[in-house]
């Protein structure tokens, strides 16, 4: 499956539940169709990540996901071989092995003969693949999620690049493996830190921001099906009013959503003042961010 | 397409958006993909090709509407195609006329419809005015620079009039009021360009990295020469630099880290590979960090300072053992606590309000001194590095070196930062020259870039 024009994707990724603008479709579409990545940047919690996940549902394909961390390396992201199985198998295999020795007159004799075999234990079969390499060497064709890969350290980044640009990896006992079918890649990054220009020359990039009120109403429509038509517009107006104020961490669609199933859990119909001060805890993750919704409650949800 | 791409990139690098052909490529690949009608779809590839970080997004978005929509020649305008001739000889008989002046050259290429060079040229006044500034607090340096480009553009508004006054006869008077009028918009966006404000970068996300750029012009202005909005692109300067610095100190720790072999672990790994030592564990040495004490003077000019210097160090506190830090005037004061129960700013304020110092007493370093070493000296051992920062201005009063050596012997590393400009130093009433033999160290400590390379060279 894949897409056909922006409005097909618009439409494909609407389906699956991701309601987006139109400048997200066209870069994704884009991405589709030249095989490269997409780094998606923005706030916490504004749907960088779902969009992966809605990228992977419309095109039918599997998402593999590889979450980067500080102290990320090769044989977390990449592979590993999987030493354990080595030493077991050789334990199993110790009469094969004498058998093959049994011929050599020397040492040096055996040393060559066990090295013609050596293909054996250093195969596909005794690597444990991660989720980078199970990317580009599954049989079908995968979505992979690099997500917040601006936590990773710049060692990871740098050879990031090679599967990226290249679509293959080396590992140095097998040669270089090419990629089965080429993965449609999204990188996610909370700008944390500058990712390097050689990483963004390979990639599209894109900005997801705070939506505006129609789309951040449509996204609640569509995320909390049982909410009442105006509620869930007295919800978005006041939540853009929150955003103008100066807050430490700024609440996002994420926050929307809980506050809007917290709301349906409270049976609240109409937001009040009180109302918001009783699910503050939902919105506002920091004391002092509360405590300056609290005080503003009445001009939150418009209320003189 | 591929000319107007073309030429949108010239002015995109012109105006210092970093654009690789690469990049270029990848676009062209990719505009024929979309709807070419759809001004929104082609404006998003270009976007995500050309703008890679939110900080190019502002100046990317501003380019696209002057070049796209500013720039371009109306649909109204019947024969274009004379227009464009006409604009042509204008500007050649612009450029013939003053060959030397280039601020003329750019402004004929400009309403020619290549803006490239003009762009430049603003650009030019944009970080040369913030570096050549006339003296603390003004922005003379940046109007100085726009005048001449401001009597180009009247001078080139002049030749255009002449031009076709002159060539009254040769054009006819449809077409050239229409070339006047088109010229005369011209003109006016360019000088919309010149006088506008650079529109300020996003305030929605304050996590936003600052640039390498941007710092530049902040970083070298003097502490006590900043205005309350400079203050505020100071502190968030400080947060992205306080991170870069930690980032680099983990890393470094994470190398050095590595000790002797954990005999102990490896062997309880092995046993999980029938006793192959396959997985060897090191044993991590704990960083040596620093131990600080840090003594403030308060009084008037060097607070200033002295605040962006606690600001940072409070910042990078995990990346130190302990910070203890005492304020004073004439009288000594631990502050310390301050910082441990309240966020970096609020103990700043709290400094200021609550320490219990005498404000108004006139700066006594000996008095200090003695207080400190009465009642503080406990903090200093052979593992702690003391920092001073003060300008060693003592109103005559006894300097105490005694006890400046004292410290010295005591700790590891005595530092003095003084945030006035080195010219002054030894002038009046100020006593660097005698404390300046007893520490280990003595930097001047004005401005942004003078601070982070100190406390850069003092985690690493």
């Amino acid at each position: 499956m894949s897409f056909s024009s922006v409005a097909d994707t618009r439409t494909a990724l609407e389906t699956a539940g991701y309601i987006c603008t139109r400048e997200i479709a066209t870069v994704v579409f884009l991405a589709a169709c030249t095989q490269k990545p997409v780094l998606v940047e923005g706030p916490a919690g504004v749907g960088k990540t779902e969009l992966a996940k809605a990228v992977s549902h419309s095109l039918n394909r599997q998402m593999i996901r590889l979450q980067c961390y500080e102290g990320l390396d090769e044989a977390k992201a990449l592979y590993e071989w999987e030493y354990a199985k080595q030493l077991l198998y050789t334990q199993i295999v110790k009469d094969k092995i004498s058998e093959v020795v049994s011929g050599a007159a020397n040492l040096p004799d055996a040393v060559d003969c066990i090295a013609g075999q050596e293909d054996a234990f250093f195969s596909e079969r005794f690597m444990l693949p991660r989720p980078l390499l199970k990317a580009i060497r599954s049989d079908a064709p995968v979505v992979l999620l690099v997500d917040e890969v601006d936590k990773s350290d710049p060692e990871f980044e740098a050879f990031l690049l090679e599967v990226l640009s290249d679509h293959q990896v080396t590992i140095p006992e097998l040669g270089t493996l090419k990629a089965v079918h080429i993965p449609f890649v999204v990188l996610t990054s909370n700008s944390y830190r500058d990712m390097s220009d050689a990483l963004k020359r390979r990639c599209l990039h894109l900005y997801i921001d705070y939506p505006d009120v129609q789309t951040e109403l449509a996204i609640v429509r569509k995320k909390v099906p049982g909410i009442a038509d105006g509620l869930a517009r007295q919800m978005v107006d006041a939540m853009a009013r929150i955003r103008r104020m100066d807050l430490k961490k700024i609440p996002s669609i994420s926050e929307t959503l809980d506050w809007a199933h917290a709301l349906i859990a409270l049976q609240v119909e109409t937001l009040s003042p009180q109302a918001v001060a009783d699910t503050l805890n939902v919105i506002c993750k920091h004391r002092e961010d509360a405590r300056q919704v609290r005080d503003q409650a009445r001009q939150v949800v418009n209320f003189s | 397409m591929i000319d107007l791409i073309l030429q949108f990139v010239a002015c995109a690098r012109a105006a210092d958006l970093r654009i690789s052909t690469a990049e270029v490529l990848d676009c062209l690949a990719q505009i024929p993909l979309v709807d070419l009608l759809d001004e929104r779809q082609v404006n998003a590839v270009m976007r995500a090709n050309f703008a890679k970080s939110r900080r190019e997004q502002h100046r990317f978005d501003h380019l696209y509407h002057l070049f796209f929509h500013e720039l371009q020649v109306d649909e109204d305008v019947a024969d274009a195609g004379s227009l464009a001739i006409h604009s042509d000889a204008i500007r050649d008989s612009l450029k013939a006329v003053e060959g030397s002046h280039p601020e003329l050259a750019a402004i004929s290429d400009f309403i020619a419809g290549d803006p490239s060079a003009y762009l430049q040229l603003l650009r030019e006044i944009q970080t040369d005015g913030d570096s050549r500034r006339q003296g603390p607090g003004s922005n003379l340096g940046a109007l100085v620079r726009r005048f001449p480009v401001l009597r180009a553009l009247d001078r080139a508004a002049e030749l255009v009039d002449r031009f076709l006054a002159g060539h009254r006869d040769e054009i006819h008077w449809e077409t050239r009021q229409q070339v006047q009028r088109h010229l005369k918009r011209r003109m006016a966006v360019a000088r919309n360009l010149l006088t506008r404000e650079e529109v300020p970068d996003t305030p929605l996300i304050r996590k936003q990295p600052t640039g390498d750029e941007r710092k530049k012009g902040i970083g070298d202005l003097a502490f006590n020469a900043l205005s309350p909005s400079e203050v505020i692109r100071l502190r968030e300067t400080i947060a992205s630099l306080v991170r870069k610095l930690k980032d680099t100190a983990d890393l470094r720790y994470a190398a050095r880290s590595r000790g002797i072999l954990d005999a102990k672990k490896t062997l309880r790994r092995a046993a999980r590979y029938q006793g192959v030592p396959v997985e060897i564990v090191f044993r991590k040495k704990p960083p040596r960090k620093a131990r600080l004490v840090v003594l403030c003077d308060i009084s008037g000019s060097v607070w200033s300072s002295a605040r962006f210097m606690l600001n940072m160090l409070y910042s990078l506190q995990e990346c130190f053992d302990r910070v203890r830090s005492f304020v004073f005037v004439a009288e000594v004061a631990e502050v310390t606590r301050f910082f441990e129960n309240h966020t970096v700013d609020r103990a700043i304020e709290k400094v200021l309000t609550e320490a219990g110092i005498d404000y108004s007493a006139s700066t006594d370093y000996g008095l200090m001194l003695r207080q400190f070493r009465r009642l503080h000296m406990d903090a200093v051992n052979k593992k702690t590095t003391v920092i001073v920062i003060g300008d060693g201005r003592s109103n005559y009063a006894n300097p105490e070196v005694r006890i400046v050596e004292e410290i010295r012997s005591r700790c590891r590393r005595l530092i003095w930062l003084n945030p006035e400009t080195e010219q002054f130093w030894y002038t009046g009433d100020s006593e660097m020259r005698t404390y300046q033999s007893i520490c280990n160290e003595v930097r001047p400590c004005g401005n942004l870039n003078q601070l982070s390379a100190f406390i850069k060279d003092l985690m690493l």
